[in-house]
C-alpha cells in the first residue's frame, strides 16, 4: 500500500498504463503519460534546486498540466501549495511570502503574475512553466523517498485575524482520506469522476487522488460550464460522468435550472456534496430527477478532511430538514463534547465536534500558538494524541447520526468557501476612512450566506470605494455582497457590537 | 440605449477589477471573469426586471452572455422584448 501520495500514480501507471487518467476538453493523458510527464517536471524542479520539504507553488487553473504539476511537486519531495489564480495579488503575495515558496509552477495565462510574485517574494524564488513541451528533462522514474509524516500540500484558508493561514497536510493525512473515499464511493477503473472544485479547495483531493487510486478517469470541467446549468447537464451526459463531487450550490442550480427532464443522466451513479448545508428542498428536487444515483453528504473542515459521512436514502416523501452529517468515516475518531465537558451520547444533546486520528492536519504553517488553540489534548481521555476542535456545534439524532447545528465562532460558509468574518472586517478597517465596520452573514438558499457589511465612515466614502478596497485585498467570495453605511454601530451592554440587533434590522437597500 | 443600461449595471455592480473599465459593448464578460456564477444570477434577474421578460433556463447559455453586444442580440431575438422607450433625440 502506498505511503506517499505520488505512489498512487506510479502504482496505477504500472497496472493500467493505457487507461485515461485525465481528460480536459480536447486534451487527455493516460496514466503512463501522466507518470512520465510528472517525472520530467519533477526533475526540472530538482535541477532548480528544490529539496525535500520545500514548498512549490502552483498558480494555474485546473487542467491536465496542473495535475502533472501536482504530481511533479510530490515526486520532487516538495510540499505543493495550490494558489487561487482568482485571488488579488496582495493576498497571493502574502501566501507566497508566508509559505516560503521556492519555485512557482505557472501555466501560460498566469506566467506574468507568477514572475511578479516571485520577484516580490525573494531573489531566490524561481518560476517554471508547467507546459510539458518546455521541459526537456528525462522522464525516468524517481525513487519514492520520505516519511508519510512529511507534508504533501498546504491549503490556505481564511484566518480570523486578517491573515490567511496555511493548513499543513501530510501524506499520511491525505492518504487516510483518499483511501477511505475511493472505498466509500466504490470507485473502479470504469468510473469517470468530476469535481468542479479548484486545486486550492480540498474537495479536489478526491478527483485528483482518489480517482488515481482506483485507476478511474478524472474529467475536468471546462471553465464557465458550471455557471450555466443547462450546459452543465448536457456536459455531464455527453462526458458520461459517473461520480460528481461539489459544493451544494452548483447542484442546487443544476436541480432548479438544469432542465434535467430533457437529459439522460442515468450514468451518474454517485452525487457527493460537501462544504455547506444542502437546502432540503433542492436536494429533494435533485434526488427526484436522479433516481438511480447514490447521494452522499460528506462533512469535514480542511484541517481534518472528510471525517463523517451520510448516505441519503431515496424516499417518496420530500426532505423537510437538512440531512445529517452522519457517522464517522472508518479509522477516524469523532466525538462531540458538551459545554460541561462530557461526551455527547444521547439524541438531542449538543456539543462541539472533535476529530482525532491519522487524517488530521499537522498544524498551521508558522503558527504554533494558533495550532495549539485548535489541536487540543483529548478532553475525554488522559494522554494520547491531540484532537482537532472543529468549532462546529452538533447534536445526535435518533439514528446515531451527527447533525450540524451551527458555528461556535465568526466563521461562515459562502459558496462552499470558509470565510472568517473577522478577516473581512480587518480589511475594512484598513481603509483610512473606515471608523467602524462589522460583517454579518445573511442566509441565502443558493449561496449558503451572503456577506453584508455595515460601515461607519469618518468622512465621505462611497460604496464603490469600499468595494474597490475589498476587491484589491480579498478573493471574490470574501468581498461583501452588500455595503451599508451607519452613523454608529449598536453595542451590547458588554460593549461588543450587537450583531443580533444588526442582523434583525432590515437591511437597507443597496 | 439598452446597451448603455446593461453596461452601466455591469460596470457598477459586477466589475471587480477597475482596470477593465470603461466597459465596451464587445468586452468579453465571461472569459475575463467580469461575470462569475453569482454575477450571472444577478445579471439574469436584472435583465428580466429591466426589460420585462422571463428568461427560459435554456436561454441561459454562454453565447447570450459573452458580451454586452451578445446580451443585446439575444434581447432583440425575443419577440416580447421592447427596446426601452427613448426620445428620438436621445437616440442620436
Amino acid at each position: 500500500m502506498a505511503h506517499l501520495l505520488q505512489q498512487l500514480l506510479t502504482d496505477t501507471a504500472r497496472a493500467l498504463p493505457n487507461a485515461v487518467a485525465v481528460e480536459c476538453e480536447e486534451e487527455s493523458l493516460t496514466y503512463a503519460e501522466l507518470d512520465r510527464l510528472s517525472n520530467s517536471l519533477a526533475r526540472a524542479l530538482l535541477t532548480c534546486g528544490v529539496a525535500r520539504g520545500d514548498r512549490v507553488g502552483i498558480l494555474a487553473r485546473k487542467s491536465a498540466s496542473s495535475v502533472v504539476a501536482v504530481y511533479a511537486a510530490l515526486k520532487a519531495g516538495a510540499c505543493h501549495v495550490p494558489l487561487d489564480p482568482g485571488s488579488p495579488g496582495e493576498r497571493l503575495a502574502m501566501i507566497v511570502g508566508d509559505s516560503g515558496i521556492v519555485v512557482l509552477l505557472a501555466d501560460e495565462a498566469n506566467a506574468g503574475r507568477a514572475r511578479e510574485l516571485a520577484e516580490a517574494a525573494s531573489p531566490d524564488c524561481r518560476v517554471i512553466s508547467m507546459d510539458p513541451r518546455e521541459c526537456s528533462e528525462s522522464s525516468a522514474a524517481l525513487p519514492a523517498e520520505g516519511s508519510d509524516t512529511e507534508l504533501a500540500y498546504m491549503l490556505y484558508t481564511s484566518g480570523s485575524t486578517g491573515v490567511p493561514k496555511g493548513v499543513m497536510i501530510s501524506h499520511r493525512a491525505a492518504l487516510t482520506f483518499v483511501e477511505w473515499a475511493a472505498a466509500c464511493v466504490r470507485l473502479t477503473p470504469e468510473d469517470r469522476v468530476c469535481s468542479p472544485a479548484p486545486l486550492h479547495f480540498d474537495l479536489s483531493v478526491f478527483d485528483i487522488f482518489s480517482a488515481c487510486r482506483a485507476g478511474a478517469c478524472t474529467v475536468l470541467l471546462p471553465p464557465l460550464t458550471s455557471m450555466f446549468p443547462v450546459r452543465l447537464a448536457e456536459w455531464i451526459q455527453t462526458q458520461r460522468v459517473t461520480v460528481w463531487y461539489s459544493v451544494p450550490s452548483v447542484l442546487t442550480m443544476l436541480a432548479s435550472h438544469g432542465n434535467l427532464q430533457a437529459r439522460d443522466l442515468g450514468g451518474l451513479r454517485a452525487v457527493i456534496f460537501a462544504g455547506e448545508v444542502f437546502p432540503a428542498k433542492h436536494l429533494s428536487l435533485l434526488m427526484r430527477q436522479l433516481p438511480g444515483a447514490r447521494f452522499l453528504n460528506w462533512y469535514g473542515p480542511t484541517e481534518t478532511n472528510v471525517c463523517t459521512w451520510y448516505e441519503v436514502a431515496h424516499s417518496a416523501t420530500p426532505l423537510t430538514a437538512p440531512v445529517p452529517i452522519g457517522r464517522p468515516c472508518d479509522g477516524v475518531d469523532v466525538f462531540a463534547v458538551t459545554a460541561d465537558g462530557s461526551r455527547v451520547s444521547a439524541a438531542g444533546q449538543e456539543g462541539e465536534l472533535h476529530v482525532g486520528g491519522p487524517g488530521l492536519m499537522s498544524g498551521y504553517w508558522g503558527l504554533p500558538e494558533r495550532t495549539r488553540e485548535v489541536m487540543v489534548p483529548n478532553p475525554l481521555a488522559e494522554g494520547g494524541a491531540p484532537v482537532y476542535r472543529t468549532g462546529d456545534i452538533v447534536t445526535l439524532d435518533e439514528g446515531g447520526n451527527y447533525v450540524f447545528l451551527g458555528r461556535r465562532d465568526g466563521m461562515v460558509k459562502t459558496r462552499g468557501y470558509r470565510v472568517e468574518l473577522g478577516e473581512v472586517e480587518t480589511v475594512l478597517y484598513e481603509h483610512p476612512a473606515v471608523r467602524e465596520a462589522v460583517v454579518l452573514p445573511v442566509p441565502d438558499e443558493m449561496l449558503g450566506n451572503r456577506l453584508r457589511a455595515v460601515v461607519c465612515a469618518g468622512e465621505e466614502l462611497s460604496r464603490e470605494e469600499v468595494l474597490e478596497h475589498c476587491r484589491r485585498r480579498l478573493p471574490a467570495y470574501m468581498v461583501p455582497d452588500t455595503i451599508e453605511f451607519a452613523e454608529y454601530l449598536p453595542r451590547t451592554s458588554t460593549g461588543k457590537v450587537d450583531r443580533v440587533l444588526l442582523s434583525d434590522a432590515k437591511p437597507a437597500s443597496r | 440605449m439598452d446597451d448603455a443600461v446593461i453596461r452601466d449595471y455591469i460596470s457598477r455592480e459586477l466589475v471587480r477589477d477597475p482596470a477593465i473599465l470603461p466597459l465596451e459593448n464587445s468586452t468579453p464578460l465571461l472569459d475575463s471573469g467580469v461575470v462569475d456564477s453569482l454575477g450571472l444570477l444577478r445579471l439574469v434577474v436584472f435583465i428580466q426586471d429591466q426589460f420585462g421578460i422571463v428568461m427560459d433556463d435554456l436561454d441561459v447559455v454562454p453565447e447570450h452572455f459573452a458580451s454586452v453586444d451578445a446580451i443585446c442580440a439575444y434581447l432583440r431575438s425575443r419577440p416580447d422584448y421592447a427596446a426601452a422607450e427613448q426620445p428620438e433625440d436621445a437616440r442620436a
